[in-house]
């Protein structure tokens, strides 16, 4: 008995053990330092202010943090943020389930093809793939000619589909499209289809079919799907940058501004743990919501 | 049955819609790496001289090859650690691991570079590929421990039971009967691990060092000035390369990447 | 099996590249900073392998540097970075008898005000920020770009509401809103700091964005019409204009309020392993025939007198690339913010831009 729960434990950390110890030098020492910057008064011309003071007294405060106080403008920045993110997942995850669908479905003769066809656009240059969004959605482009004339027909005026908040939330749907496509894909793989044969021979028609067995089961993919979307896209700087416009600015391109403009690393770290941090709180959020439905369906 | 051929369809035209969604910008970027315009805002005219420039063109090429190369090693290594990781949060339902595993997508990655680079400098570690790789597996590992850990959620726990009651190992349960079943989940994680790396631009430039480059670190570079066909001739190579690498490595081994 | 051999390639790769050569100068540059035949040239001239990184934005090399990056030889910081990188104490002292060709600098870009005598730094190329603007659309909306009410005043925008781009710089924009309102770009006065911003806020709307990379490409197409940039970006986009057959040129538009220009320099930092090659490449890019081909090929400022032999006439004689006496008198060099000021500055920053 103590022998195999020895071996247990053994097991455990033969396992865990790698990737924590990994995460643990390579990650989390790292971000220790930068979490301590936090505490820390930035540097005159840049970086951080020595960590003793001229009295030789520690110089650490919450000074940064009540900063982010002081101005509603970093929290609405913030919640822009959110929303983008939120709207991005959620588009990510209409256009990616029929798609991941069907190449669950697929023989495996073609399984294979569907899915390096997905990801296969991912490894050409992220700026690339941008710059050809500015060509696709910018003014001389055979879209935006449509857009308008269409628009036209209307008597609207007409837009710019380039520089808006539109180009962002369409290149960042495209940006992370194959990382809730993936995780869909692992799921929804494994549904036997036998469940829905019994299910539609219990007399359940197609929606009641989906939305009851297909659904549920693959939630554990569409959370995957989601916090590998939601998480990246609230932190993402460049695509706003890029294709903006002049009210495009997000929560990510703060951060870089303070931590290189104007080399305020503290603030900086400050924004950087709150950004995190309700990220982090995001998931938990999710994943209790999550359990919550299976608990209330099993 | 007419109902479900016609859902057949609808499923088949949604799927064709998000194909071509992905397909457009990257038509347009391979089509414009024959673009006869430095600016390559519209096209021009049709011409090869892209092509001829990047063969010369020896830091960018040094730069893709450093790119693939740190691709390659992140995804292997990513993909063992992020399975081991995901296993270990779905069996043993460890917290630490959980939110040890997230954090790194969570958290902002300038924030991540810079602390890599002030880590690095503190223990004296020259900069260069091997840096990058380490900070490149360090935020793979938790892409990969999601979608295994998501997998296995879920996956009828009878078979690897029934595997043990005939009296396998634990090790040998997981490498017969778990790994064949998980396979698509770490196969979805490595590819995801690989796609990261090879475009990541943030992480890498705080921690590439005097010497190495990588693609994207050449290509930003060149924002400022004129992102030439030629970066486009690259991309498009870069593309044509990898696929070809995993056509290959799918015909060597048939089993790795059937479901 | 496969994963064996994958892995075994990669290695080998990394083995390959990481195999260092015995003579090599790093530099770390602006991209496209440097001519290939003056690499060239001096590979040969130093028997020695030049190694270039690039960065994109001075900022990104300072954060960089800060975290303790080295294993560079010579950067090339802009003035407003390269005070910080001398108050920080990371550059090393020149030493003189190593470069006799300083004698063909010209003056009036020596003895800085962040770098007196030069103990640090020698001028490396300059590009003033302008505007540049599509000659065919002004003339037929009868605007005469030669003030920077063009992209301040709401008057002048109506006309061009969508077709302006303004540089993503907060550095750039202020200096240039404060020109406009009579102020030097380096006035640190909170009150002149609000009058900026209200200047850029009231001209925002009309605005297409803040871009200081693809301006050049929305000009030469003629999505753009005007766009504040810098001359060697204007100069470049008309060469490309003119070669794509445009029925219009790209032409520099020199405020008469004054404007900024940015000196970009060639220092040396403490942490360089070969600061010989460092001083040698200094020297060689201080000679007339060295320096001028970076002018030549994108048009940008030369501090270099003995240059102006080598560089082609319709540079020379652009007053907006080298301007007379007159118009430097109208020109300002950026200079570094205190903690406190960077900080009011990036807020103000912020809220113009979320707004």
């Amino acid at each position: 008995m103590a022998k195999q729960s020895q071996g247990k434990s053994l097991a455990r950390w033969l396992i865990s053990g790698p990737p924590q110890l990994y995460l643990l030098v390579f990650f989390v020492i790292p971000c220790l330092i930068m979490v301590l910057a936090a505490f820390r008064s930035p540097g005159d011309y840049g970086g951080l202010a020595p960590l003793h003071d001229a009295d030789g007294k520690l110089d650490l405060s919450f000074d940064n943090f009540a900063r982010l106080g002081e101005d509603i403008i970093y929290v609405r920045i913030f919640i822009k943020s959110l929303l983008y993110a939120l709207i991005t997942t959620i588009v990510c995850l209409l256009m990616a389930y029929p798609l991941a669908t069907l190449i669950a479905k697929s023989s495996k003769k073609y399984r294979d093809f569907l899915l390096l066809l997905v990801i296969l656009p991912f490894w050409s240059n992220f700026l690339i793939r941008v710059y050809a969004w500015m060509i696709i959605l910018g003014p001389q482009s055979a879209l935006s000619k449509a857009v308008n004339a269409v628009l036209g027909l209307f008597g609207a005026e007409p837009v710019s589909l380039l520089f808006s908040g539109f180009a962002v939330i369409v290149c960042l749907v495209y940006v992370h499209l194959p990382f809730m496509v993936l995780p869909l894909y692992a799921n929804l793989e494994k549904h036997d289809p036998a469940l829905l044969d019994a299910a539609q021979d219990l007399g359940a028609n197609g929606w009641q079919r989906f939305w009851r067995v297909t659904f549920p089961l693959s939630l554990p993919g569409v959370f995957a799907g989601a916090a590998l979307v939601f998480i990246p896209a609230l932190g993402i700087f460049a695509v706003s940058d890029i294709l903006g416009g002049t009210s495009g600015i997000m929560i990510g391109n703060v951060i870089k501004q303070q931590l290189l403009e104007t080399r305020d690393w503290p603030f900086g770290s400050v924004l950087s743990i709150c950004l995190t941090a309700a990220a982090l709180l995001a998931a938990g959020l999710a994943a209790w919501v999550a359990r919550q439905r299976r608990e209330v369906h099993a | 049955m007419p109902k479900s051929m016609s859902k057949r369809t609808l499923l088949w035209a949604i799927a064709a819609a998000v194909y071509a969604f992905l397909y457009v910008p990257l038509l347009i970027v391979i089509v414009y790496s024959f673009n006869d315009s430095r600016l390559n805002a519209e096209w021009v005219g049709f011409t090869f001289d892209w092509y001829v420039k990047l063969f010369h063109h020896d830091e960018m090429i040094e730069a893709a090859g450093n790119s693939l190369g740190i691709a390659l090693v992140t995804s292997v290594c990513s993909t063992v650690l992020g399975t081991m990781a995901g296993f270990a949060m779905h069996k043993y339902k460890s917290k630490v691991l959980q939110i040890l595993v997230l954090t790194p997508i969570a958290i902002p990655e300038i924030l991540t570079g810079v602390s890599l680079l002030l880590f690095f400098v503190m223990l004296n570690m020259s900069l260069g590929l091997v840096s990058i790789t380490l900070a490149h597996i360090a935020f793979c590992i938790g892409f990969v421990a999601i979608v295994v850990r998501s997998r296995l959620a879920g996956m009828d726990e009878s078979l690897t039971e029934a595997a043990r009651d005939c009296g396998a190992t634990p090790w040998k349960a997981f490498r017969l009967v778990t790994l064949p079943l998980i396979m698509p989940g770490v196969i979805a994680g490595a590819l995801m691990a690989f796609t990261l790396s090879i475009d990541d631009f943030v992480i890498t430039f705080f921690t590439a060092g005097a010497n190495a480059s990588t693609l994207p670190l050449q290509i930003y570079s060149m924002v400022k000035i004129a992102v030439t066909p030629e970066v486009n001739a690259v991309s498009t190579l870069l593309m044509g390369l990898t696929l070809l690498l995993i056509v290959i490595a799918s015909k060597l081994s048939p089993s790795a990447l059937r479901s | 099996m496969t994963m064996k051999k994958l892995l075994a390639a990669a290695l080998s790769l990394f083995a390959v590249t990481t195999a260092q050569a015995a003579d090599e100068f790093h530099l770390y540059n602006w991209n496209n900073y440097l001519a290939d035949e003056t690499i060239l040239r001096f590979q040969d001239y130093c028997k020695c392998k030049l190694v270039q990184t690039n960065y994109a934005d001075n900022e990104e090399m300072l954060a960089k540097l800060a975290a303790g990056a080295a294993g560079y030889d010579m950067i090339v910081p802009t003035g407003n970075a390269l005070e910080p990188l001398i108050k920080q104490d990371f550059l090393k002292p020149l030493d003189r008898a190593q470069l006799p060709n300083l004698k063909n600098m010209n003056p009036a870009y020596l003895n800085t005000e962040f770098d007196k005598g030069n103990k640090y730094s020698v001028p490396y190329a300059y590009t003033i920020t302008m505007l540049g603007y599509n000659d065919a659309r002004m003339k037929e909306l009868g605007i005469t770009v030669d003030s920077w009410a063009v992209i301040f005043d709401p008057a002048i925008l109506a006309k061009i509401k969508g077709k302006v781009t303004v540089l993503d710089s907060a550095n750039e924009l202020m200096g240039a809103a404060l020109r406009y309102k009579g102020y030097s770009a380096n006035d640190t006065d909170e009150k002149h700091w609000a009058e900026a911003k209200d200047v850029i806020m009231k001209a925002k709307p009309y605005w297409a964005a803040f871009n200081g990379t693809s301006y050049i490409k929305e000009l030469t197409v003629g999505n753009i019409w005007v766009a504040h940039g810098y001359s060697n970006d204007i100069y470049q986009a008309n060469v490309d204009a003119q070669a794509a057959k445009r029925p219009f040129h790209i032409l520099h538009g020199m405020p008469k309020e004054g404007a900024v220009l940015a000196l970009d320099n060639m220092v040396i930092p403490k942490s360089a392993p070969r600061p010989d090659l460092a001083l040698k490449f200094m020297n060689f890019m201080m000679d007339g025939k060295n320096a001028s081909d970076l002018t030549n090929m994108m048009g940008s400022g030369n501090p270099n007198l003995e240059a102006a032999k080598y560089i082609k006439p319709e540079i020379i004689k652009n007053g907006a690339i080298f301007p007379d006496k007159a118009g430097m008198g109208k020109l300002e060099m950026l200079r570094d913010l205190d903690s406190k000021k960077r900080r009011l500055r990036t807020k103000i920053w912020t809220e113009i831009k979320a707004s």
